[in-house]
């Protein structure tokens, strides 16, 4: 048994390095199929965040009457940041409103003019709210309805629930999307890697049957295949390794440019997930080239 | 040690290979089916090692019924029988004795032993000097002393010889027929299918004549009659 097994170990090598060329082919097409699998995943991890990034811009804006006394609305503060859904609360004083109108509107002179002639700030300050789950939004809004507080000018979220509503939508239809794009391109990729093993074999056509000539048990016959096909996989996923993170050293500062202030890290997503992604693809990979070694071969070796 | 009886092979629609035909061959003899092309020679030879299953009538190898073999059992079979085809059958990326070697540790033949018997094989047959060399860089008739070689390594007690020197010139030819009787010799079965009259005619040894599947003639000390 362990003979067989040293043998077989053997004579896998041997083909692999025997037959150079085949093997570099099979294993460009399991780079190719890899890194195609890696990008779809890379672009669904970026749809994610982008996402999610959007939804964190949503802010709970809280507005307060302007001559509201500064213990009331230290009040009103405390008792939205107390509450469990809440991230973060920052208040956002008249002056400091305006400035930030000023800033958003320095080229638009119509708007400042129409200002000015008001002579007083008619802007309110506002308490800007974070939600810590983005799914909790709806009940956090239903808590912050009922604070009460004579320091609270208007409570209208409205447009809220219908941007988030939306966002939702989009997302669920990204995800279903998704998943129908990846399950068809994992399906053609299985059935490229497939075809490949089996134009492999099928080039050892005549091997397999003179390997049948002199004895070979089905099994001698198909565990060298079998062998090849994991070393195969190997191989293709170590490249993949090799050429995907300095890939995505190069894509970083460019999603770390478009996501300000949003913490992107895919390098960070495939590092911590590195098992469970490469692992995973290699369990699958080898599961289809092995399925394809042991139908070619059998279909060649008969006796 | 080879019996066919009354065996029929029909390939679809409706081509008969064999037409019952009815063989004994005895331990020790040299025996040369011979016919035309298409007259059933070789599915005689592929029925003997499994390759084809007869349907009507039986193979007996040494007392072995091997007409209804199983799939698991075809291998054994050919462990014990030493066949030898026109076109060599070798494999091309293996060098001649790593292709001899080969047919001993299929079957699970220590290292030790294979290294004993792989060059003892090769000098009998004379290829001692080029047992490195890959198949494509030896002639047609070394290929065919390789084959020979790598039939010889399990010692067997038949030895089927399809067109062996189909694919070779004249004094190749001569060779591998004196390298077949030097085998007979040593005690080995050897069946030799060929369509090549003057080694039939020199052989001087049985021959069987097969027309349209059936068995037209059958000498002790014959010639090519056809």
């Amino acid at each position: 048994m362990f003979l067989s097994l040293i043998r077989v170990i053997k004579f896998s090598l041997q083909d692999i390095y025997r037959n150079i060329w085949l093997s570099i082919v099979t294993i460009t097409i399991l780079i190719l199929a890899l890194f195609s699998v890696n990008m779809l995943l890379t672009v669904e991890v970026i749809s994610r965040a982008a996402i999610d990034s959007v939804k964190e811009k949503i802010d709970i804006n809280l507005y307060l009457k302007s001559d509201s006394k500064k213990e009331e609305i230290l009040a009103v503060q405390s008792k939205v940041s107390n509450l469990e859904e809440v991230k973060a609360v920052r208040y956002i004083s008249k002056e400091e409103a305006m400035e930030k109108f000023n800033e958003k509107h320095k080229g638009d002179p119509e708007i400042l003019e129409a200002l000015k002639e008001l002579n007083d700030n008619p802007l309110t300050p506002t308490l800007v709210i974070q939600a810590k789950d983005i799914d909790q939004y709806g009940a956090l809004i239903s808590k912050i309805n009922e604070i009460d507080s004579p320091a609270i000018e208007s409570r209208n979220f409205n447009d809220h629930k219908m941007i988030l509503k939306k966002i939702d939508a989009i997302t669920k239809k990204v995800s279903e999307a998704g998943a129908i794009i990846s399950l068809i391109f994992v399906l053609i990729t299985a059935l490229l890697v497939y075809n490949s093993i089996r134009v492999a074999i099928y080039i050892h056509r005549r091997e397999i049957g003179i390997m049948r000539l002199v004895g070979a048990s089905s099994s001698f016959i198909k565990m060298p295949y079998l062998f090849s096909s994991v070393i195969y996989t190997f191989v293709g996923l170590l490249v993949v390794i090799v050429i995907f993170f300095p890939f995505l050293g190069l894509l970083q500062p460019y999603l770390e440019a478009f996501f300000i202030d949003y913490n992107i890290d895919i390098i960070s997503y495939f590092s911590d997930n590195f098992l469970r992604i490469f692992g995973l693809q290699f369990l699958a990979l080898a599961a289809v080239n092995a399925v394809a070694s042991l139908i070619a071969v059998s279909k060649y070796s008969k006796v | 040690m080879i019996k066919l009886l009354n065996v029929s092979k029909i390939y679809q629609p409706d081509i008969k290979a064999l037409n019952q035909v009815t063989l004994h061959i005895k331990p020790g003899e040299f025996v040369s089916i011979v016919g035309q092309s298409g007259t059933g020679k070789t599915t005689v030879i592929k029925s003997l090692i499994g390759e084809e299953r007869v349907d009507a009538g039986k193979v007996i190898i040494g007392g072995w019924d091997i007409t209804r073999l199983r799939s698991a059992d075809v291998p054994f079979l050919r462990r014990q029988i030493g066949v030898i085809f026109q076109d060599f059958k070798l494999l091309p990326k293996k060098t001649l004795e790593e292709n001899v070697a080969f047919a001993l540790q299929v079957c699970g033949q220590a290292p030790k032993k294979i290294k004993t018997i792989v060059p003892h094989v090769m000098k009998i047959v004379g290829l001692e000097d080029k047992m490195r060399r890959y198949p494509n860089e030896v002639s047609g008739g070394e290929q065919q002393r390789a084959v020979i070689a790598r039939a010889l390594v399990h010692r067997p007690k038949i030895l089927l010889a399809d067109e062996p020197t189909g694919n070779l010139d004249s004094i190749n030819t001569k060779e591998i027929i004196d390298l077949l009787l030097k085998i007979n010799k040593f005690g080995t079965t050897v069946v030799l299918v060929t369509h090549n009259r003057e080694v039939v005619n020199r052989l001087k040894r049985r021959v069987v004549t097969l027309d349209c599947g059936c068995v037209v003639s059958d000498q002790e000390c014959g010639k090519y009659i056809l």
